[in-house]
C-alpha cells in the first residue's frame, strides 16, 4: 500500500500545471458545496438569534381563519385578498390577561401592527408602527439608548407617546436626540419617549425601521380596531415549552367557545416549532445548491478519468517494466486507483480550503452589515467534501487503471 | 554437473493476426543448468526475444513444455508468474527502464516493493555496491551516465537474489567501454553462481558467454560451448555479492 502511495506521488509530481487543471473542476465543485453547508449554517445561526431577540423560551399565538369559514384561504394566517372580510377578530386584550394565570406563562403581551406616515419637519416616511403593552419590555430584548419604556398607565390612556427604531430615528432626526421632540404618526401627534438600539434585523419586520407605542394607542387611535394580530407569550422553562403551548390552545379554545380543534381561529407555536419549518426550507435550498454543484463536481470526475487515461498511455513502457519485475495486475490497478485518489482527495482538500475561506468572506460581509452572522465550517461540510472527492477519484479512476492492468508486459516494454 | 534450472520441450509459440499465422518458435528444445552463461543469438526476427519472454515467464508458449527447477510453469495463474518473475527471475534491458524522477537506490528497490517476502533495504544497498554503484545511490536516473544507469539495472535485477538473470542486448545502447564494464559485471555475477541468459545479435557480445545457442527463423541452429570467449576485465572494480 505504501508502495502504490509513492509511487502515485511520483506521478503527480511529474506535471504539476496538469496535476493543478485537472482537480480545478473538483475544486470548484467541493468548495462550492463546503460553502453552502457553511453558509447555510452561517444564515441558520443568524435566523436563531434573530428569533432569539424575540425573548428566549417564547411562544408565538397567531390569528387564523378557521378551515371551512373560506375555502380559498382555509388555515391561512397570513391575510389573502378579501380577508378584510374576514379578519379575525377574536383575539382579544383580555385573552392575554388570561394566558398571564397559566402556571407555564410568565409573562405575555399582544400586538397590533399597521402602516403609517411619519413625519418630523420635511423628513417624512412610511413606517410600520408597532402596539404591544408594556410586557413586551419584560420579553423582548431590544435595549433602549436613549429615553424610557412607555407605562401601563399610558398604555391604559391611549397616550401618544413612542419609542423610535434606529433606523427611522436617523431618517427622521439624522444625529439629532429624537427623545422629547414630537412626530406626527398619521393623523396624531406623538411625544417620542425613546430609542432601540439597532438590532440588525431584515426582511419584512426590520425593528430598526419600526415606530413602536403603547397597545392601546396604535388600536384605538391608529388602526382601529379592538382586538389582536397575534401575541407572544414567555415560557417559565424551555423544557415546558411545548406543555405550555398546549395550556395555551385549551385555554384559548375555552375562551372562544370552540369544541371542535379543527375550528380554531388561532395557531399556537413554539419557537421550536417555527424553526423546523424554517429549517426545512434552509435544508431543500441547501439540497438544491448542492445538487447544481455537483454537475461541478461531475465535470471535473470526467477530466480525472481523462487525464489517467492519458497518465496511463505516457506509462506503458513503466507498467511493462513493473509487470517485468513482478507486478502483479491487482498492484498496478491499485497503484493508477491511489493516484486518482489522490489527485482528486488533493483537489477536494484545497476546495476545502476554497469553500470555508469564501464563508468566511461571506461571514465578514454579513457582520459589516451588522447581522449577527457566526462563521463556522460545519464538521459535516468537510467530510463530505473529503468523501465526495475521494469517492470521484475511485469512480472515475477506476476504468483508466483497470486499462493499466490489462496490459500486456511484453506490449508495454516493447512501446517504447 | 549442475541441476538442471530450465528445461524447454517441443516449444512453439504463433502469433495470430488476422487469419495470418506467424509461426515465432518453432520446436524448441533447451535445457540450461544453473550457474550456466548462455549467450542466445540470430538476427532480428530470430525469435530470440520471444524466446527470452517466455523463459523469463512474461509470454506463454503456444504449446510444448517448459519445466522451470523442476516444475511445469505453464499450470500458473498469472499472479503466480508475477511472484515468480519478482523472486526468481532479474531482467536487464536494453535502454535500462529505469524510472525517472526516482533515485538510483528508489529503482533498485522497486522489486522488493512488489514482493510477497519480508522488504530488506539493504539488499537493495548490496546490490548496488555489488555492481559498483553505491555512491550513486541518491542520485536522480537522469544525473548518472549510460553505463552506469545499466549497472543500476543490473542491481535491481540482482535485488531479489534471482536465480537466473535475463539480459536482453544489454550493451546496446553503450558506449564500447561502457558495454565493457557491464560485460564484466555480468561474467563475475556468473563466477559468483548467478545463471546468466544472454540475449544479442552481436557476436563480439555473445562471445562473453560460455555457451552460445544460435537462433534462426524460430529454431534453434546451434548450441555448443564458446571456445574463444572474451573476458571483459577492464579494471572496474567488483565487490563480492555475500
Amino acid at each position: 500500500m505504501a508502495t502504490a502511495f509513492k509511487q502515485a506521488f511520483r506521478g503527480l509530481r511529474s506535471n504539476p500545471p496538469r496535476t493543478a487543471l485537472t482537480t480545478l473542476g473538483i475544486i470548484i465543485g467541493i468548495a462550492t458545496i463546503v460553502l453552502v453547508v457553511a453558509a447555510g449554517e452561517g444564515f441558520r445561526s443568524f435566523i436563531n438569534s434573530q428569533v432569539d431577540s424575540f425573548g428566549s423560551n417564547t411562544v408565538f399565538v397567531q390569528t387564523r381563519v378557521p378551515p371551512t369559514t373560506r375555502a380559498r384561504n382555509a388555515g391561512s394566517t397570513t391575510p389573502g385578498p378579501g380577508d378584510a372580510l374576514i379578519a379575525v377578530t377574536t383575539l382579544k386584550n383580555r385573552d392575554i390577561e388570561a394566558l398571564k394565570t397559566l402556571p407555564n406563562v410568565a409573562d405575555a403581551y399582544g400586538v397590533v401592527t399597521g402602516q403609517k406616515i411619519v413625519t418630523f419637519g420635511q423628513n417624512s416616511k412610511t413606517a410600520f408602527i408597532f402596539g404591544a403593552d408594556v410586557s413586551r419590555f419584560n420579553i423582548d430584548k431590544g435595549v433602549l439608548v436613549a429615553g424610557r419604556p412607555w407605562t401601563e398607565a399610558e398604555d391604559a390612556g391611549a397616550e401618544q407617546v413612542a419609542i423610535l427604531g434606529s433606523d427611522i430615528a436617523k431618517d427622521l432626526f439624522g444625529e439629532d436626540d429624537p427623545v422629547g421632540k414630537t412626530i406626527r404618526v398619521g393623523n396624531y401627534n406623538f411625544s417620542v419617549i425613546g430609542v432601540y438600539q439597532r438590532r440588525g434585523s431584515f426582511g419584512f419586520s426590520n425593528d430598526d425601521q419600526q415606530v413602536f407605542m403603547p397597545l392601546r394607542t396604535a388600536q384605538k387611535k391608529l388602526v382601529g380596531v379592538d382586538y389582536l394580530f397575534f401575541a407572544i407569550a414567555q415560557v417559565r422553562d424551555s423544557s415546558a415549552a411545548a406543555a405550555a403551548a398546549e395550556d395555551m390552545t385549551l385555554l384559548l379554545r375555552a375562551n372562544h367557545q370552540i369544541t371542535d380543534p379543527d375550528r380554531d381561529d388561532f395557531l399556537v407555536q413554539t419557537q421550536e416549532q417555527g424553526l423546523s419549518t424554517f429549517n426545512t426550507v434552509l435544508a431543500g435550498v441547501t439540497f438544491l445548491l448542492v445538487a447544481v454543484a455537483s454537475i461541478s463536481l461531475l465535470v471535473g470526475g470526467v477530466g480525472i478519468m481523462n487525464i489517467m487515461y492519458v497518465v496511463v498511455t505516457e506509462r506503458i513502457g513503466e507498467i511493462g517494466l513493473k509487470k517485468s519485475l513482478g507486478a502483479t495486475s491487482g498492484a498496478i490497478l491499485r497503484e493508477f486507483l491511489i493516484e486518482a485518489a489522490i489527485l482528486t482527495l488533493a483537489g477536494g482538500a484545497v476546495g476545502v480550503s476554497f469553500g470555508a475561506f469564501l464563508a468566511f468572506v461571506v461571514s465578514k460581509i454579513a457582520s459589516s452589515l451588522g447581522l449577527a452572522w457566526i462563521f463556522t465550517v460545519p464538521i459535516t461540510g468537510i467530510v463530505l467534501g473529503l468523501g465526495v472527492s475521494l469517492g470521484i477519484g475511485l469512480v472515475f479512476g477506476v476504468f483508466p487503471a483497470r486499462r493499466a492492468a490489462s496490459l500486456d508486459p511484453i506490449e508495454a516494454l516493447r512501446y517504447e | 554437473m549442475e541441476k538442471i534450472l530450465i528445461e524447454v520441450k517441443h516449444l512453439h509459440k504463433d502469433y495470430k493476426t488476422e487469419d495470418v499465422v506467424t509461426s515465432v518458435l518453432r520446436d524448441i528444445n533447451l535445457t540450461i543448468a544453473s550457474g550456466e552463461f548462455v549467450s542466445i543469438m540470430g538476427p532480428s526476427g530470430s525469435g530470440k526475444s520471444t524466446l527470452m519472454h517466455i523463459l523469463g515467464f512474461l509470454d506463454r508458449p503456444t504449446s510444448g513444455d517448459y519445466l522451470f527447477e523442476g516444475i511445469n510453469m505453464l499450470e500458473f495463474e498469472d499472479d503466480t508468474l508475477a511472484a515468480i518473475r519478482n523472486e526468481r527471475i532479474g531482467f536487464v534491458f536494453q535502454s535500462f527502464n529505469l524510472l525517472p524522477r526516482t533515485t538510483v537506490l528508489d529503482n533498485v528497490k522497486l522489486p522488493l516493493l512488489y514482493s510477497r517476502k519480508s522488504r530488506d533495504e539493504q539488499a537493495a544497498v548490496k546490490a548496488l555496491e555489488s555492481v559498483g554503484l553505491a555512491h550513486r545511490m541518491n542520485y536522480f536516473t537522469n544525473q548518472i551516465s549510460g553505463g552506469e544507469k545499466q549497472r543500476a539495472a543490473i542491481a535491481r535485477a540482482l535485488v531479489n537474489n534471482p536465480s537466473v538473470i535475463f539480459a536482453d542486448e544489454p550493451t546496446g545502447n553503450l558506449d564500447s567501454r561502457s558495454g565493457k564494464a557491464v560485460m564484466d559485471i555480468l561474467q563475475t555475477l556468473n563466477e559468483q553462481g548467478h545463471t546468466i541468459i544472454l540475449v544479442t545479435h552481436e557476436m563480439d557480445t555473445a562471445r562473453h558467454g560460455k555457451r552460445l545457442v544460435r537462433l534462426k527463423d524460430g529454431q534453434i541452429v546451434g548450441d555448443s560451448a564458446i571456445p574463444d570467449r572474451i573476458r571483459a576485465h577492464d579494471g572496474v572494480e567488483l565487490q563480492k555479492t555475500k
